[in-house]
């Protein structure tokens, strides 16, 4: 599971070698990443054989947020995947941060304690949110939503700390599952230039402000309700594009795809998201009473060879210790090609960061 | 003699600003071992009671939390332990006891158990408990099936050092408990409180009678996977249960098996 607080020292914990090697990246995709973030950061020729995960990390790291406040996407990553014990996101966030002027002290407070560390009411009440939203043990409900609006967080922002839990969910599950080795940031913030490069790395990072977007159209594909929950922030596009991107890669079949999230679904008690993985599960042919037998039983006869290993693997990965997950995806995925593997864990990740922004539908609608 | 007065008052102050920066770095060091301490104790505790009972505790230094919830009881036990201990050397019987707990526990924590007690040489594990699971149930089949793997393996161990072999007796039964912490000032203790923990317990003394290791409950067959081969034993009458419990054997699964799933219900409350 995600643990209760993930150990202080992150950077020894127990990590395995990188699941999959390095590999060349098609030019118009190093383009683009290097266009949007300013570097080609060292995920990218691990993931490459899948675009959509590419997009959606070069996406999320953007910070996708109007209503947040400016700091809040970075103080939340690095609180997350400290608790979800991810050591490439911890390493990473806390470079970026220390990029950005964040004192080592601050970082150390923040994640040991972030209840004593100097925020507005609001943020503090944001990251408690966002950080029950991430453990989802259990997924919180509108009372906790309302109580971050009383402390002072407009209602939209709220929204968005649900979306921002669902980018670090993926993030982080891509990251632990694959064991991505640290980011080469993290030797460049403790390198003898870095005081004097620092200016220019940070005014490349620098959080902007991003105006709210009209929503994503058409918005017509699965989960749509999701998506529209998340009214004109700029994480509903994002949002959109990394459902599309799943759904239309060729490389898994949409039924297994689909039952992935609807294991996920199943595991965190999210109705809505298990009512649309049945639907599309009717769509593409699997009877009803085959979803309850699966459901229930994580297995049976209507299951490919492929899926009756993906199925039982796909509930694992709702709450885990870094290590053991590691080793099951080596179990698991032990004779699926670099795509296929790269594919059912981009999958996965995404269905368990669905499965927890589905709060959102619970929340009262944000006043436009 | 102005300057040699400013001189030593600046001298002064960067002593005490220079005494009190290893005060506040000394203070940090023990803050950061404290801090250590406490997340060790955070997840150390978090196998022992669900997180927001963790949480609370932690918060307020008490849970007042308590609720029902269904959860999967099981109840192993030795067969024999107690001959078998008056037999053994008490270090041997400790170290032989030490190493069954050891790898039972193993089992049931691979299959998202949680040894809730040992009780004498018994165990009270409980799955859905401290974290919802809808496989609550598969999982404490799973679990038994493991235990009796790993016994095998022990038993094997055993009698390469000349030790009599270990037979263990292993109850499930599915129904709704009081979970809380549970105790006095002295003692404390996350807890569970209800008939389902009883008759998982009488379900195991019935391994005995019936000369299995491993039997559950109807509501435990009722949801349980297809695929686990099951046997059916006589109804018995067992203390605290109205009428004649009708109990199975869980004999294997087998997971390339294409049986159809048993229709949900009928549960029996526990």
């Amino acid at each position: 599971m995600t643990s209760m607080a993930a150990p202080a020292a992150l950077p020894d914990a127990e990590w395995s070698e990188c699941l999959l090697p390095a590999g060349p990246v098609p030019r118009e995709m190093a383009r683009e990443v290097r266009r949007a973030v300013g570097a080609l950061p060292g995920w990218v020729p691990r993931l490459a054989p899948s675009p959509w995960i590419v997009r959606a990390f070069r996406d999320t790291i953007q910070r996708p947020a109007a209503y947040l406040p400016r700091t809040f996407f970075d103080l939340g990553a690095v609180v997350v995947s400290q608790d979800n014990s991810c050591r490439y996101c911890y390493g990473a966030q806390r470079a970026v941060m220390k990029v950005l002027g964040y004192r080592d002290e601050y970082l150390d407070r923040l994640v040991r304690d972030f209840h004593v560390v100097d925020l507005p009411p609001g943020e503090r009440a944001g990251l408690d949110y966002l950080r029950r939203l991430s453990r989802a043990d259990p997924r919180p409900g509108r009372a906790e939503s309302e109580a971050v609006v009383q402390a002072g967080l407009d209602r939209r922002a709220v929204t968005e700390i649900a979306a921002v839990a669902a980018f670090c969910t993926f993030n982080n599950r891509v990251a632990t599952l694959l064991a991505l080795p640290p980011d080469p940031i993290e030797s460049l913030v403790r390198g003898p230039l870095f005081r004097f490069i620092r200016p220019l790395m940070a005014r490349r990072m620098r959080p902007r402000a991003r105006p709210p977007e009209p929503p994503p159209q058409p918005n017509d594909g699965p989960l749509a309700a999701l998506v529209t929950a998340l009214g004109d922030s700029p994480a509903a596009s994002v949002v959109r594009r990394m459902i599309e991107g799943a759904w239309n890669s060729p490389v898994l079949p949409r039924r297994t795809r689909a039952l992935l999230l609807a294991v996920v679904a199943r595991a965190l008690g999210c109705a809505y998201s298990e009512g649309e993985a049945r639907r599309l599960l009717a769509a593409e042919g699997l009877e009803g009473s085959h979803v309850d037998e699966i459901l229930t039983h994580l297995g049976s006869a209507q299951l490919d060879r492929r899926e009756a290993r993906l199925v039982p693997f796909a509930r694992e990965t709702v709450r885990y210790q870094p290590a053991a997950i590691q080793r099951r995806v080596r179990e698991t995925c032990d004779a699926m090609s670099r795509e296929e593997t790269l594919e059912t864990i981009g999958t996965v990740a995404l269905a368990n960061a669905l499965c927890r922004m589905s709060v959102v539908l619970d929340a009262p609608r944000a006043a436009g | 003699m102005l300057w040699a007065i400013l001189t030593v008052a600046v001298l002064i102050v960067l002593l005490q600003v220079r005494r009190s920066r290893r005060t506040v770095a000394a203070l940090e060091r023990r803050l950061e071992v404290a801090s250590r301490g406490l997340e060790s104790l955070q997840q150390a505790f978090s196998h022992f009671a669900p997180a927001e009972v963790v949480e609370e505790i932690i918060a307020h230094g008490v849970s007042t939390r308590s609720e029902k919830k269904e959860i999967t009881v099981l109840f192993a036990d030795l067969k024999g332990f107690t001959a078998l201990g008056e037999r053994l050397e008490p270090e041997v019987l400790v170290r032989v006891l030490n190493g069954y707990f050891e790898r039972m526990s193993r089992a049931i924590t691979a299959h998202r158990g949680h040894v809730s007690k040992f009780l004498g040489d018994g165990i009270l594990a409980l799955f859905g408990a401290l974290e919802a699971n809808p496989w609550q149930t598969n999982d404490a089949a799973h679990a038994a099936l493991a235990m009796r793997t790993a016994l095998a393996d022990y038993n094997a161990a055993l009698r390469s050092e000349g030790l009599p072999p270990l037979a263990v007796g292993v109850g499930i039964h599915r129904g709704s408990v009081v979970a809380g912490v549970i105790g006095s000032a002295e003692l404390v203790e996350y807890g569970v409180i209800g008939r389902a923990v009883n008759l998982a317990a009488r379900v195991q003394t019935l391994t005995r009678a019936f000369a299995v290791d491993v039997l559950v409950t109807e509501a435990v067959r009722d949801v349980l996977d297809q695929r686990f081969r099951l046997a059916p034993m006589p109804a018995t009458e067992v203390k605290g249960v109205p009428g004649p419990l009708a109990t199975f054997a869980v004999e294997a699964f087998d997971p390339t098996s294409d049986a159809p799933a048993r229709p949900a219900g009928g549960r029996q409350s526990g």
